[in-house]
């Protein structure tokens, strides 16, 4: 089982490395004239007001983690999935027993307007 | 020593030394990428540990899912990039974390060990040096002995585990509800208002801060400080 | 052995044996090089192939929009690609003053490396395959957070308002995108019994006893769902949102030029062409198919899916940010998990493994039956959810309509007096 990841950390290494390659060589290639202008922030031509850091609107972090509940979810359902075959009436219950529990969590989300964007 | 060894060592200190910066740098988005370069190497150990679920899980969920929401968080915060970050109690916490970490190595150090996942736990950690012996469904292994190769039906031996009834089938449902707890939760925290509501809780909360420093005034507990109502009330309105 | 259909193995075997005998000193090193080969060999034909879809796209869209297209560069345009290439190479490109150069610099690294990646593990024909891990499907979704690590790199190392805000944005999106696409994967995962891709192909040919249906036949539903989410997870159109630029001017590589700026945009290709291969496993049965060599199969599977693609680009407008999740929240994530659920009973209830009848009871039926049943189960799903999504959409509708009548009407009575 290690010995199948080898060939993903090879992989790795050589994407990385190919990349890494025609980055070096485009920035030999290319002219490198920098100025002040160009090196501004863009903002369609306008100078930048105050900071990059803007306030984010806390729905990215409700979704962020409606997202995890379902990753989870879905992580614990994937092994018993490889195994749905020879599991017993009993156990696909309590299955569709967890999925409803969370799907309980998703229409909880969905009432209390989390899952709104205006 | 083997590759594998050689390539444990290298993941090992690399997923230190990230774990360093994390805790070291002052620049909160670095700390957060360089947590996410710890658990890619953590989930590269999981595969020298012929764990290949569990380092795709890793890569999934920590880096997929969790990193993101730490980012989210950070990008919540306002005005923290100015901001030098202080800890009083770090002091505190180093000698914490040291004395856990001496008596998890007392533990377990000199025992490698491996999951078997069709166990169910049994708690025998004090019996008789008995090898392999079960502790909470993990399967120690003593030094010099052979770790047991992990069989190809892991992942289904996993799946079949986790829903049945002798084995794993409660904690697995308890994740479902805990989960839901914990949505429920920051949904309530998170939950837009109105912005009537907000004025109307400022308010609220600036007349009780008031009515507060009256009675304590009335009280004597703070004897001439007859300006000091203003004070609250400006700010209580601030947050 | 059949020389055609097993071209690619025997090639690959050919290599192999030389480096074996060069290296035969240490069959270590032998391996190292043999692997770091092939994954050259993938990086290449995955940068290639992009090099070749940017025009065969821009071919597609212009006819279907009426357009001729790219026809300078060469006949009929198709030196295109490669005047793009010596455009890249040779561009300037800045990093801005403001920015943090590390991560602005390592973000576009990053997304093509995670990109290239995903090619590991797909199987192009029988014994054709950079690794087959027992995770594979699994591994194709998770490698995809790479990318999602990358776009907020750049997006905050570009130190832009337009490029942090459309970070955001996408990241939103692709995280949101990846559930529907997870929950509709477990059914394919349920029926093969393995995570594998090769094992998901075989049981989708005639070999071994196998029935040799596609498993787009037994869950039509999940295919359409995991098409939507596919497109929507390389952030395509209609789901470009982050290409804004009325609104957000380019997203988050609004900073990005020359071959940083390509870097981005072969990631982009790569996983779509990723995500047609996938597709193309999944649910079309991957490299099986009759009388053409299996590769063959799989280019014009994959080839098909891909065209869908480009048809959908050149055809949809662009939808908005609230459609977007609305569309994954509300319906694709409710639906995938009402169609999981009903998959699971349904896949109990009538089991084609005899030896499983006995141990855990359920009705024996043959695979062509299970797959009717299935089948008519995910289109019924499809139309309800459908119909009741409609009726929502249009009481809804009807609500806004009124609003904005009583606000114009109130406008005439202000403008009147």
């Amino acid at each position: 089982m290690r010995t199948d990841f080898a060939f993903v950390g090879v992989m790795l290494v050589t994407a990385a490395l190919l990349m890494g390659v025609t980055l070096i060589a485009a920035s030999l290639l290319r002219p490198k004239k920098p100025s002040k202008a160009k090196l501004e922030t863009y903002e369609c031509g306008m100078e930048t007001v105050g900071d990059t850091w803007v306030q984010f609107r806390v729905q990215y972090y409700i979704l962020a983690l409606v997202f995890v509940l379902f990753d989870i979810e879905a992580i614990l359902l994937f092994p018993i999935a490889v195994a749905f075959n020879s599991l017993s009436f009993f156990a696909v219950a309590n299955v569709i027993l967890f999925i409803v529990v969370l799907l309980i969590a998703l229409l909880y989300a969905w009432r209390k307007g989390a899952l709104d964007w205006e | 020593m083997t590759i594998q060894q050689v390539l444990f060592i290298v993941i090992a200190l690399a997923v230190l030394g990230a774990a360093i910066f994390v805790v070291t740098t002052r620049n909160l988005f670095r700390a957060a990428l360089m947590m996410i370069a710890a658990f890619f190497g953590i989930a590269g150990l999981f595969v020298l540990l012929d764990a290949g679920l569990f380092a795709v899980a890793q890569v999934l969920i920590y880096i997929g899912a969790i990193s993101i929401l730490v980012i989210f968080a950070v990008m919540l915060t306002r005005g923290m990039q100015g901001m030098v970050p202080r800890n009083s109690q770090a002091t505190a916490a180093a000698v914490t974390v040291a004395v856990v970490f001496a008596v998890l190595l007392l533990l377990f150090g000199p025992l490698r060990l491996t999951l078997d996942l069709a166990r169910w736990p049994v708690i025998s950690l004090f019996a008789a040096n008995v090898s392999p012996r079960d502790v909470g469904g993990i399967e120690w292994t003593p030094p010099g002995q052979a770790i047991p190769a992990v069989p190809d039906t892991y992942i289904a031996d996993f799946g079949r585990s986790l829903v049945d009834l002798n084995q794993y089938l409660l904690p697995f449902l308890l994740i479902a509800f805990l989960v839901d707890v914990v949505l429920a939760g920051a949904i309530f925290i998170a939950r837009q208002r109105r912005p009537a509501e907000i004025v109307e809780d400022r308010q609220r909360q600036a007349e009780e801060e008031t009515e507060e420093a009256e009675a304590m005034r009335r009280a004597g507990v703070l004897p001439g400080a007859a300006s000091l109502p203003e004070g609250a009330v400006a700010s209580a309105s601030d947050h | 052995m059949n020389v055609i259909n097993d071209l690619l193995k025997i090639i690959g075997d050919f290599i192999a044996g030389i480096i074996n005998s060069i290296f035969s000193f240490s069959p270590f090193l032998a391996d190292v090089v043999t692997m770091g080969l092939a994954a050259v060999i993938l990086c290449t034909f995955a940068a290639l192939s992009f090099m070749g879809l940017t025009y065969v796209e821009r071919k597609v869209v212009a006819r279907i929009q009426d357009r001729v297209g790219p026809n300078q560069a060469g006949p009929l345009g198709l030196l295109q690609p490669l005047a793009d290439g010596i455009k890249m190479f040779t561009k300037e490109d800045t990093t801005p003053a403001a920015a943090d150069r590390w991560v602005y610099n390592l973000a576009p690294l990053v997304i093509a490396v995670f990109a290239l990646t995903t090619y590991a593990v797909l199987p192009f024909a029988p014994g054709v395959v950079g690794t087959n891990l027992n995770v594979g499907v699994f591994y194709i979704i998770a490698i995809g957070s790479g990318s999602i690590v990358a776009i907020i790199m750049a997006g905050w190392g570009s130190n832009n308002k337009y490029a942090l805000l459309g970070a955001f944005r996408t990241v939103a999106q692709l995280v949101g995108y990846e559930v529907p696409m997870l929950l509709n994967v477990l059914p394919v995962v349920m029926i093969a019994g393995s995570m594998g891709l090769t094992d998901i192909i075989t049981q989708q040919t005639t070999l071994n006893g196998n029935p040799g249906i596609p498993f787009i036949v037994f869950f039509p539903l999940s295919a359409l769902v995991f098409l939507i989410s596919g497109i929507a997870e390389t952030a395509r159109s209609p789901f470009d949102l982050l290409e804004a630029e009325s609104e957000i001017v380019a997203g988050f590589h609004v900073e990005y030029s020359g071959m940083k700026f390509a870097l981005f945009f072969l990631g982009e290709y790569v996983n779509a062409l990723a995500v047609a291969f996938v597709f193309s496993t999944l649910f079309l049965g991957g490299y099986a198919g009759p009388v053409l060599p299996p590769y063959i199969w799989l280019l014009l599977k994959a080839a098909a899916v891909f065209f869908v693609f480009m048809w959908l680009r050149g055809t949809l407008p662009r939808i908005r940010v609230d459609q977007m999740h609305n569309m994954n929240w509300k319906f694709l994530v409710p639906v995938s998990i009402v169609h999981l659920v009903v998959v699971m009973a349904l896949m109990k209830l009538f089991v084609t493994n005899p030896a499983q009848v006995q141990a855990n009871g359920g009705i024996l039926v043959t695979p062509g039956v299970q797959a009717a049943i299935l089948f008519t189960a995910s289109i019924a799903i499809l139309i309800g959810s459908l119909v009741i999504a409609a009726r929502r959409a249009r009481i809804m509708r009807l609500q806004e309509e009124a609003v904005l009548e009583q606000r114009r009407a109130e406008n005439i009575a202000a403008v009147s007096v």
